[in-house]
């Protein structure tokens, strides 16, 4: 107040008191920055390099590229099945504030949109955050640049072109290629199972997994190898540069040849238009499988999008069944084609091929008369096959007192037997012996594990427990024509170029050739003069075909036969078989045609096969040399000068040599 | 030059002779140390004057201006002005808490007209002029420990409880932080200091579950466990250390760092800053920043200490213990050793209202330099009555 201002002796405690204050303060700052920085330098220079890491991979990230999967191509280079390009819209769920409002914005653009949007909503919870929803593909071009040209004013919504696989021949190839569809939750938790699984890959969006066939057993062959393309990207994943140079191209899958033709293949599911079967046609020297489609098929780019149940349903309610693979997984009684065994069994078991039975169309055997389609009078063994008797071969057949002489020899060519051609879905079917019968009942019904002698007559006539798929009678009518060896069919040429030779070294046959002789020539003559005359001469000059017919009841042999050959409800019509092979002369191709509820083999079967055998038998410069006398690539173009190479005198010459033997 | 003012008397009252007493190199380093910031906020702004770095330069620029001319200012225009200010100050944080406008979940702006105050920024200075003006009349015994420190007990808390109901943890931690570094400059018992940092914990304890705020008892637990948020503030602690840690010794350069230029840096331009600077300069240009403030900060403890008068001495220093303060704290948020508190960088970060209150405050201190001389009469003030 009125004191002097300054005491001096106060001010001097306060003076002391904070200048010592200040002076602890300024050391605590001090302190504080040096630890500061020692913080620093242990972030920046010890820990230098971990942050570094860090940051670059918050810098850049790897956006997947697909890998294009492998082509499959059929023997002579045709696309089978590729790759074709798709124009897609998709959603980019993180990008995306309010899903709704961008989904009502896409549908003005693409008013299709509307009708998927439920499907579109649960992709989107079901995706992971970071994998795009595709919302709409297979754009035409139209729709296309103008979602392009709205796109990026809506947030979240992107429009880029996309691989989507291709099947170039429809129905011909469906079972044996199969197709490729979106990965089921059963298959991803397989597929993560394994070792070498690529979550990243196997989550893409644009991945695609083999079902069946080919696509399905060589699924890892034709995956291929993803790529990457490094792009920068800021804190919300926006990419803002590419780096070309640090990207990672995709390693396409691998090209699988197979050894079918698509020419053939193509020319089998025609003839059997609206019917249902299969064909299976080989080479007989190679065991190259050159056809084998059922029918009808169904159109696997279905699958590739998502097939839409009720379409499914409607393939699988289809009484002709176009998803059963009819080659390999529907067994069918061979019928008639069966004497051919029945035969070789008996001539093998020193059965005189001269002895006669007369037919007339009734055979009495213990409480039971086995038929006959006709009265065929006093024949021998060729007879009865030409003329497919089936007296003949009850009486044949009890003459080897049981099936076992016969199961041996049908063993070795190939029926009831699994082969390894790189696919799956084979059914082993059966060729009864007394072990099976006494096996196959010792749990079910041990009254009955005996062989009846009552059940030799139909079996042999290939009906009862035989059971064959058309991938096996195809295997016997081929290892019939070539009479050496027992060759194996063979599916896949090759895969990335490198040749795929069986591991399996064929077996001889061990049969007498005068014997395979002798049922070629009866073979030949079915298609001479016999049950195929009509309907299976090739027309192709001296190149002749030669086989068995055969007609097959489709219910089961104690069953009775209800609707006999073509007439009646169709599925209880007989199954028509015929087996083939040609040039009967010189083989190289055999075939067997299966048609379910087709009536008679004949009339069914051996048509079908007659225009497939003329395919391949045409396409092949050898056979044309002989038909034609040139080989019609080597012939000069047709000229004034035509006259020179008359294809008349030319195929009239090729004609003497070219006789088919008879016995 | 101190002889000649001596020798002739009036001569440092003229402001040619007051302007030769500012600390021009103090002033260098403060132009340096925003220069260092204008350079940052012009990389991160995408190696461009717009949005940041121009702005921040004219802001710089004028607050330079304003700092020069409140260095000339007699010291008892300060003393004057001292409880004023913040009787106002503290009017005004009244005023947001009763119709302030909010932003972000929080009542921290008054609308006056066609621009936004922050009365909490006027508060850290406020507090520091009001203290060092009762400091100055009081002796060393009643500043050691009487019933007046009630006085300034009660002018810290009021403001501080106020700014934590906005809510705004950061500024009152520092207003009360500045307080008590003023009380303990002005000579505070040692043994009430240490009672008080004992007390700490188990009041730190009772604020943790009573008195803060979901979002600031997150932000802690974040601090206490950053793998716990990786998404929110976990993240933004990771995303700063990732940037200073990837900077390294010599950093990426100027507008390559990745972590601010692609935006993984949050706040890059304000309370994050340092990281964005020791991504792009590295450990060298981390360092020399912290050397400059460590420099400003030593010469401006040192600038208050010259003065003859309590309250300069005190007001300087409380105003560097301020931006004192801002370094350390925003310093070790952003290096990831606490917790994450609306703290900006002084001078280096973005934003005008921070830089003219730090500009605001060194021209104080600046001003108690060029006044160094001036002896200030202990004056009775109505506190004084109050307990005679």
């Amino acid at each position: 107040m009125a004191e002097p201002s300054i005491v001096f002796t106060d001010v001097n405690e306060r003076q002391g008191a904070f200048h010592r204050r200040a002076f602890i303060m300024g050391g605590v700052v001090a302190f504080g920055l040096f630890a500061l920085t020692g913080r620093l330098a242990s972030l920046q220079i010890v820990q230098g390099s971990k942050y570094q890491k860090l940051s670059a991979a918050n810098q850049f990230n790897f956006r997947l590229i697909a890998p294009p999967r492998g082509n499959i191509l059929d023997r002579n280079g045709k696309l089978i099945a590729g790759n074709r390009p798709s124009f897609r819209v998709m959603i980019e769920a993180n990008e995306v504030k309010n899903i709704d409002e961008t989904l009502d914005q896409l549908s003005y653009i693409l008013p299709q949109t509307l009708i998927s949007r439920r499907r579109i909503l649960r992709d989107i919870n079901q995706n992971q955050r970071s994998v795009p929803t595709i919302v709409a593909q297979d754009l035409s071009w139209d729709d296309f640049s103008r979602v392009s040209l709205y796109a990026n004013d809506i947030p979240g919504v992107v429009a880029d072109m996309d691989w989507m696989r291709a099947y170039y021949y429809g129905g011909a190839f469906s079972h044996v290629v199969g197709y490729v569809s979106k990965i089921s939750d059963k298959d991803m938790a397989r597929e993560l199972a394994q070792p070498d699984a690529d979550a990243d890959l196997l989550h893409h969006p644009s991945f695609r997994i083999g079902k069946q066939g080919i696509e399905k057993a060589y699924d890892k062959d034709l995956r291929g190898v993803k790529g990457g393309r490094k792009v920068e990207v800021d804190s919300r994943g926006h990419v803002v540069r590419e780096d070309p140079a640090g990207s990672i191209a995709p390693k396409p899958g691998k090209e699988i040849v197979l050894t079918l033709d698509a020419d053939i293949q193509q020319r089998a599911i025609d003839v059997f238009g609206t019917e249902s079967g299969a064909a299976v046609m080989m080479n007989v020297h190679t065991g190259e499988v050159l056809c084998m489609t059922s029918s009808p098929g169904f159109d696997p780019n279905l699958f590739v999008s998502g097939i839409p149940s009720d379409t499914y349903k409607l393939l699988h309610d289809y009484e002709k069944n176009p998803l059963l693979d009819k080659a390999l997984t529907a067994t069918f009684p061979p019928g008639s084609t069966f004497k051919t065994m029945v035969a070789l069994a008996a001539l093998e078991n020193g059965y005189d091929p001269n002895i006669t039975h007369t037919c007339n169309g009734v055979f009495p055997f213990g409480n039971h008369v086995f038929k006959c389609d006709q009265h065929h009078g006093t024949i021998n063994l060729h007879q009865a096959i030409v003329t497919s008797c089936d007296v003949y071969f009850y009486q044949c057949a009890l003459s080897m007192g049981g099936p076992d002489p016969v199961a041996r020899v049908a063993t070795k060519f190939g029926l009831g037997q699994i082969f390894d051609i790189g696919i799956d879905g084979q059914k082993a079917g059966l060729v009864p012996t007394l072990d099976w019968k006494k096996k196959y009942f010792e749990k079910r019904n041990p009254a009955n594990m005996r062989w009846w002698p009552g059940e030799t007559p139909s079996f042999g006539i290939g009906q009862g427990y035989t059971n064959v798929n058309a991938l096996q009678n195809c295997v016997m009518v081929s290892r019939m024509a070539n009479g050496k060896k027992a060759i194996n069919p063979i599916l896949v040429k090759s895969i990335d170029g490198v040749d795929q030779v069986s591991k399996v070294v064929p077996e001889d046959l061990p049969f007498n050739p005068e014997h395979i002789a002798f049922v070629h020539a009866a073979m030949a003559d079915v298609v001479n003069s016999g049950t195929a005359a009509a309907t299976a001469n090739l027309g192709l000059g001296p190149v002749k075909m030669a086989g068995k017919t055969g007609t097959a009841q489709s219910i089961g042999a104690g069953g009775g036969r209800t609707a006999h050959g073509a007439v009646g409800q169709w599925d209880r019509r007989d199954h028509a078989w015929f087996v083939a092979f040609a040039p009967a002369d010189d083989p190289k191709y055999g075939i067997a045609v299966i048609v379910q509820h087709g009536g008679f083999g004949a009339a069914a079967a051996a048509p079908k096969a007659r225009e497939i055998m003329r395919t391949a038998l045409l396409k092949d410069p050898d056979i044309q040399k002989r038909i034609v006398g040139v080989n019609i690539l080597d012939a000069p173009p047709p000229m004034g000068d035509a006259t020179s190479t008359d294809p008349d005198t030319a195929a009239g010459d090729a004609t003497t040599p070219a006789a088919p033997p008879t016995t | 030059m101190a002889e000649s003012a001596l020798t002739r008397p009036g001569q440092r009252e003229r402001y040619d002779s007051k302007l030769t007493q500012i600390n021009w190199v103090f002033v260098g380093l403060l132009v340096a140390l925003t220069g260092i910031g204008i350079l940052i906020l012009y990389s991160v702004g995408g190696m461009n004057w717009q949005p940041w770095a121009y702005k921040q330069l004219i802001t710089f620029a004028a607050c330079l201006i304003l700092m020069l001319g409140l260095s000339l200012l007699d010291l008892r225009g300060w003393l004057w002005l001292a409880y004023p200010v913040y009787g106002i100050s503290l009017l005004l944080l009244v005023a947001v808490a009763v119709h302030g406008s909010v932003s972000h979940g929080a009542r921290r702006w008054l609308d006056i007209g066609p621009i936004q105050i922050q009365p909490s920024e006027f508060m850290k200075l406020a507090i520091v002029l009001a203290l060092a003006r009762f400091y100055h009349d009081r002796d060393a015994k009643d500043a050691n420990f009487s019933l007046w420190l009630m006085i300034p007990l009660a002018m810290i808390g009021a403001p501080v409880l106020l700014v934590l109901k906005q809510p705004d943890l950061g500024t009152a931690v520092l207003i009360a932080l500045t307080g008590l570094t003023v009380m303990i400059l002005a000579g505070l018992n040692w043994r009430v200091i240490a009672a008080g940092a004992v007390a700490i914990i188990p009041a730190g304890w009772v604020a943790f579950k009573f008195l803060m705020h979901d979002y600031q008892r997150k932000r802690i637990l974040t601090f206490l466990n950053p793998e716990g948020d990786p998404s929110g503030d976990g993240y933004h602690i990771l995303q700063s250390k990732i940037g200073i840690g990837s900077g390294g010794l010599l950093g990426k350069g100027l507008g390559l760092g990745s972590q601010s230029q692609l935006n993984f840096l949050p706040e890059k331009h304000t309370d994050f800053i340092m990281a964005a600077v020791c991504e792009e300069l590295g450990f060298i240009g981390g360092f020399a920043v912290l050397f400059l403030y460590g420099a400003i900060i030593l010469m401006a403890l040192r600038m208050a200490a010259v003065s003859h008068s309590h309250f300069g001495k005190l007001a300087a220093a409380g105003a560097t213990a301020t931006f004192a303060l801002y370094v350390l704290i925003n310093g070790a948020m952003v290096m990831g050793v606490f917790p994450v508190v609306g703290v900006p960088m002084p001078l280096v970060s973005f934003g005008g209202s921070a830089m003219l209150m730090v500009m605001t405050g060194f021209g104080l201190v600046l001003g108690v330099r060029v006044h160094r001389y001036q002896e200030l009469p202990k004056k009775d003030s109505f506190f004084s009555r109050l307990f005679e």
